[in-house]
């Protein structure tokens, strides 16, 4: 009998045992994976969300993230600059400002986005068509949230104001022309979002620089790669600061995002602890119950080796089943956990905290193998060293 | 001291009636402990701030001392580069020039209410919209389900059931192979007339045993490790928020959930040997 199916034999005769271990390598295992999709999960979800707008550089005016730092004054002369950099195919400003729009007495608080030079929307569009210079009535590409809220499809008028609902303004709200809606990346979950050109945008008076933009998004010249074109267009204006996506993530990276990666390298080594604690425990005990059985076999001609091999069998097929049953345990987990975590205020309603990716399953699997082969070192090293006759001898004896 | 253009956080205090210094020809600003040690700085230097980088826009301010910021865990993880100017000479710093009201707006009011009771910050938030409806007035504690550290909390409790859950299963291993180790002692006792209640008794406070010890240990552990957790996370994040608090209330829920289910454990595991037969369970 080979010592798989030996070490099958020993477990299935001790269902409840093998079950319970299984079940515990399962669940810690599911845990395991979970902090391994946890460590780099929102790095590969923010890069994603980066990458589908298709621009592979940002350009702001302080080393600050948007919306944090001062505006880019005068975007529409920047832009006409980096244009004609070779290194750079495409360039559009992108501000956010607050606006409020009318439902029934109350005012609803709607993002608003200003894309410039070209009126083109950010997100994909999944109704009606994308913005034309039109200023009188001004056209806006709606997203779902808002389009569901306030009941506006393409065709229908909606009218906005600058500012929050709460916040005082002399300004008048002005009417704008729906033309489509649209699925924005960047939407953070119940956020109403309105996309207008950044000539709109002006004529609204929303916010206060009137002719200022957040962020510039530059494509890069395939041929040149962002790398080119960030190094152009520091050459170009040495006073603002520009970042590959690379770069943009390096500072998540070291910045807000830090933390889950730390508390994920922690909760990798305590569960991995807690995997090797849980196998050494229940193996250890289980050949201590069994000396008599391993003295017995020995006697019968088992060599030393074949005793290990039959331990080590044992532990690879409680470590192997936990192991697999941990992967999809550990996504339904991951599911459960993301939910919550995406509960964050200010978060993209696109981004994820735990994203599948292969590494992570070799990972887990080679965590899980490396556990569980050192916690089978002692009990293999019990059972080998085993006096065949005094143990025999007691085991008659008791 | 002239240094590349840094983006700062500038917080601006209604501090007239508390003098910074005795010089009144250079305006004086207050920087973060995090600013000083980045840039090399001491009180009495003097540092050019401006709105937007602009050094032509910068103006000079003397250093009068450097401050330990409030930790905030909102921003635990951004390095605080941070002054404190008087809420004037900021005004004039940041403000837009082509706006006239710009030197008459402030971004918030912060307000310590004498009685800070739940009913008191409602009367007070009432009274305010009913005087001043275009302000918003948010209290500062209890953001909500949305509040990131209630978000936090819960992932934290979720991360705490599953290992719950993988201890009870270690547990409930143990606890098997434990009665199952004891089938002839259990036997012999039964022969001997302990009756099952009373042997159930004796597994069930021996479950009970190892959880309120395995729990009084982790407790004890998590003591031990709270201060080398508090100590790197601070060296990380050069923050001198706490991360890690073991108080006694945690301590009692944990030993309030091992406690219960030590014992569902024992209880478990003895069923299915309680329910055999005596002569079932001394046969060798």
């Amino acid at each position: 009998m080979t010592p798989v199916g030996f070490a099958w034999r020993s477990l299935s005769r001790e269902p409840a045992r093998a079950v319970l271990g299984v079940a515990g390598v399962a669940i810690v295992g599911a845990l395991l994976f979970d902090m391994l999709l946890l460590s780099r999960g929102l790095l590969v979800s923010f890069r994603d969300l980066l990458q589908a707008t298709g621009y592979d550089v940002r350009v702001t005016a302080s080393p600050a993230m948007p919306g944090t730092g001062p505006m880019l004054t005068d975007p529409a002369r920047i832009i006409a600059e980096l244009r004609r950099l070779p290194e750079v195919g495409d360039v559009r400003a992108v501000r956010g400002e607050a606006g409020s729009a009318p439902r029934g007495d109350r005012w609803l608080e709607v993002t608003v986005l200003g894309i410039g030079p070209e009126p083109r929307t950010e997100g994909r569009l999944l109704r009606g068509r994308d913005l034309t210079d039109a200023v009188e009535p001004a056209e806006v590409v709606v997203n779902e949230t808002l389009a569901r809220n306030l009941g506006v499809e393409p065709g229908a008028t909606l009218v906005l104001r600058p500012g929050r609902p709460d916040a005082r303004t002399a300004v008048p709200p002005r009417s704008y022309r729906v033309v489509g809606v649209a699925d924005f990346p960047f939407d953070m979950a119940g956020q109403r979002t309105a996309c207008m050109s950044l000539a709109a945008l002006r004529l609204g008076q929303f916010g206060r620089d009137a002719d200022a933009a957040e962020i510039l998004l530059v494509a890069s010249r395939p041929e040149m790669g962002p790398d080119a074109a960030v190094a152009a267009i520091r050459r170009a204006r040495p006073d603002l600061h520009a970042f590959t996506i690379e770069e943009f993530l390096q500072r998540f990276r070291q910045g807000d995002f830090s933390y889950f990666r730390q508390i994920s390298a922690v909760l990798t080594l305590v569960t991995s602890f807690f995997a090797f604690l849980l196998v050494a425990t229940l193996l250890t005990v289980s050949v201590n119950q069994r000396l008599g059985e391993v003295a017995a076999l020995r006697a019968l001609g088992f060599t030393r080796r074949r005793v290990a091999k039959d331990l080590l069998a044992e532990c690879a097929l409680v470590v192997g089943t936990g192991s697999l049953l941990a992967l999809p345990l550990g996504l339904v987990l991951a599911r459960v956990l993301d939910d919550i975590l995406r509960g964050m205020p200010g978060l993209p309603e696109r981004l994820h905290f735990f994203v599948l990716e292969p590494w992570a399953v070799g990972l887990h699997l080679l965590l899980l193998g490396v556990a569980g082969l050192l916690a089978a070192l002692w009990p293999v090293a019990v059972a080998v060293r085993l006096p065949i006759a005094a143990t025999l001898r007691r085991e008659v004896v008791s | 001291v002239t240094r590349r253009p840094r983006c700062l956080l500038l917080t601006g205090c209604l501090l007239a009636a508390v003098p910074l210094g005795a010089e009144p020809a250079m305006p004086e600003v207050l920087l973060s402990r995090q600013l000083m040690e980045d840039h090399g700085l001491r009180p009495g230097d003097v540092v050019q701030l401006s709105r937007d980088g602009d050094p032509a826009r910068a103006r000079p301010f003397r250093v009068a001392a450097g401050y330990e910021p409030t930790p905030d865990p909102m921003r635990f993880t951004a390095k605080r580069l941070e002054a404190r100017l008087h809420l004037a000479d900021m005004l004039a710093l940041s403000a837009d020039t082509r706006d006239p009201q710009a030197r008459e707006s402030v971004s918030a009011i912060n307000v310590a209410l004498n009685d800070a009771d739940a009913e008191a910050v409602k009367r007070f938030t009432k009274d305010v919209q009913a005087r001043l409806p275009n302000l918003a007035v948010l209290p500062t504690s209890g953001g909500g389900a949305a509040d990131p550290f209630v978000v936090l909390e819960r992932f934290h409790v979720a991360i705490s059931v599953v290992t719950i859950l993988g201890s009870t299963a270690f547990l409930l291993a143990l606890m098997v192979m434990r009665a199952e180790e004891r089938r002839e002692i259990a036997g012999i006792l039964r022969l001997l007339g302990f009756r099952r209640r009373r042997i159930l008794l004796q597994v069930l406070l021996e479950g009970l045993l190892v959880a309120a010890l395995g729990a009084t240990f982790g407790v004890a552990f998590a003591l031990l490790l709270e201060d080398v957790v508090n100590a790197f996370f601070q060296w990380r994040y050069d923050t001198a928020l706490v991360f890690v608090r073991v108080t006694s209330e945690i301590a009692l829920r944990c030993v309030a959930i091992a406690a219960p289910l030590g014992m569902l454990a024992g209880l478990v595991a003895s069923f299915t040997l309680l329910r055999r037969d005596v002569g079932e369970l001394v046969r060798r």
